[in-house]
């Protein structure tokens, strides 16, 4: 009958294989070290001077922004779809009526340049 | 006995998967000096080969092709190119004179004049390579990097900054305010002088925020005219022209073929390779009134949406800036109706016009060398024996050149104002609408 101190030492030896089996594996797998050279970034020759992290400004911002907002217009429209059969004409108008009023704010975003990649 | 013998010729043989990566085409990354005239030409036929793939960047690549000679200046970049490259790795250095002595640039690299089959050579390079037959070359560069990266405590951690401490030598961006009106990051980076878009030896020192350029200087040229060979010139039909009178037909033709390189290393640039190198052909097979296929390449770009959307406003120069300074196409581009072939007596009687364009962007400058190409085609085809030159000053394809100038230093004078405000894709294009060779440097001779 195996013991409790057998089963762990089971475990134990099945653990320490495991990881001494995938750490072989992992150095079978990981590629040749390279030197400080051959790590740098391809500049045309040149190394870099400052280091590459660095903070700029999101200039597709407001594109993003309005993505998001017509991306919540979809959200609206499956439960609309559900009950549309049900309403009727109705639900048909109202629909309408909101997708008018978003397809103004695209156009008075169009007019504001809010969609030019600047 | 037999059997054994078998057995150590298929010992000997590479496995399967090293045979199969053999047979994949050769990614070569090409590097060029100061020998210019029939590197290029090496160059241009090299692309036309389908087993061979010019890549952009050494990092996808595993032969390194140097060709011509390295100012100091630039060694320590070869070198830096050449450990970056892909591994295995191996360098082919074509010299013109293969025996006479140089720097040990790149000490295990192959040497090879330029009269070599270079196509074939780097195929059996790339094969010995991958079939473990040559080993890769060893990094150059020593393995060190700037400094270490140690913060103030005492396992390295903590100081001031994003990071603590400074990362590898290397400080992080400064401020500055951007053109909203916000204070960024501005980051400092010299690109070249084997960046491939750019002519060789071109170094850009740049201040970017993300990648619109606020600041761009252009480096000291890393060319010497003391140094320039002699062969550079001797080829060249208007270097000849400047000194003794040469056909219309053979200073036509080179004009032509002249453009329509630059025209493929632009498409190239702009990411239409298949049509670059439709123009990359028709330039090696170009003959006096072969119009056609120059007219057929023209109709594909005009209706080509990818071509309409290229350059369009970007790069714009001020006419008063370049009025009267020789720009050649640059100046043709924007609208300036100048061309030295207007007073000379040869082409005046062939009738000669300038082609003229107004809208003095980059596409403009792109529809510009592309009319010059089939203008000079027809002028070729038409001049009979007609001769022109002699007189110390010629219409070049990049512009007029004399004895001792060219009009490289005004173009890399109006580089920084050109750049600043630009993104980097529009940058790159404005580059190489300018047509820049920095090693023709005869107007140094002057100083």
């Amino acid at each position: 009958m195996l013991t409790a101190l057998g089963g762990s030492l089971i475990i134990a030896f099945v653990a320490g294989g495991l990881t001494l089996g995938l750490r072989s594996l992992g150095g079978l797998l990981t590629p040749p070290r390279t030197t400080a050279p051959e790590r740098v970034p391809f500049l045309g020759g040149l190394g870099p001077e400052t280091h590459a992290w660095s903070r700029f400004h999101v200039r597709y911002y407001a594109m993003a922004l309005l993505f998001l907002a017509f991306d919540m217009e979809m959200v609206f429209m499956y439960p609309w779809a559900v009950v549309f059969l049900r309403e009727g004409m109705k639900a048909m108008v109202e629909m309408l009526m909101f997708i008018v009023i978003l397809t103004l704010g695209i156009l008075y975003a169009w007019r504001e340049r809010a969609l030019r990649w600047s | 006995m037999a059997g054994a013998r078998v057995e150590v010729v298929l010992g000997q043989r590479p496995g399967i998967l090293k045979r199969l990566a053999a047979m994949a085409p050769v990614r070569v990354f090409a590097i060029s000096g100061s020998e210019s005239a029939e590197i290029e030409t090496l160059i241009a036929d090299l692309e036309l080969e389908q087993e061979i793939v010019l890549t952009d960047s050494p990092r996808s690549a595993n032969v390194l092709l140097a060709m011509g000679e390295f100012p100091g200046s630039m060694q320590e970049s070869a070198r830096r190119i050449h450990d970056q490259l892909c591994g295995p790795r191996r360098t082919l250095w074509l010299r013109q004179n293969v025996s006479a002595p140089s720097e040990a640039i790149f000490p295990k690299a192959i040497r090879e004049d330029t009269h070599c089959d270079l196509a074939l050579l780097l195929r059996k390079i790339h094969r010995d390579l991958l079939t473990g037959v040559e080993p890769s070359e060893e990094p150059i560069l020593p393995d060190e990097e700037p400094a270490l990266w140690r913060g103030v405590g005492p396992y390295g951690q903590g100081g001031t900054g994003m990071t603590g401490g400074v990362p590898y030598g290397r400080p992080m961006p400064e401020t500055a305010p951007d053109r909203d009106g916000l204070a960024l990051d501005q980051l400092s980076v010299r690109v070249g002088p084997f960046f491939r878009p750019f002519p060789s030896g071109l170094t850009l020192a740049l201040k970017l925020q993300g990648d619109v350029i606020q600041e761009a200087a252009v480096a000291e040229n890393p060319f010497d005219a003391k140094k320039l060979n002699p062969d550079f010139e001797s080829g060249d039909p208007f270097i000849r022209a400047l000194s003794e009178p040469v056909p219309v037909v053979e200073m036509e033709m080179a004009r032509a073929r002249h453009h329509l390189h630059w025209l493929c290393n632009a498409l190239q640039v702009h990411g239409l390779g298949a049509l670059g190198l439709r123009t990359r052909a028709i330039a090696r097979s170009l003959s006096p009134g072969m119009i056609a296929p120059i007219a057929q390449l023209r109709k594909i770009l005009r209706y080509s949406r990818s071509v309409s959307l290229v350059g369009a406003g970007v790069g714009v120069i001020q006419p008063d800036k370049i009025r009267d300074r020789g720009l050649g196409p640059v100046a043709r581009a924007a609208g300036l109706r100048e061309d030295l072939r207007m007073t000379d007596p040869a082409y005046q009687e062939l009738g000669f016009e300038p082609v003229v364009h107004a809208e003095n962007d980059v596409r403009s400058r792109l529809w510009q060398r592309l009319d010059e190409a089939m203008q000079s085609v027809t002028l070729a085809a038409r001049s009979g024996n007609a001769t022109s030159g002699g007189g110390g000053r010629v219409e070049g394809p990049r512009g007029v050149i004399t004895l001792d100038g060219n009009s490289l230093p005004l173009l890399l004078g109006l580089l920084p104002d050109l750049l600043y405000g630009l993104e980097w894709g529009d940058a790159v294009a404005t580059v190489v609408s300018l047509d820049l060779d920095l090693r023709d440097v005869r107007s140094q001779r002057v100083s």
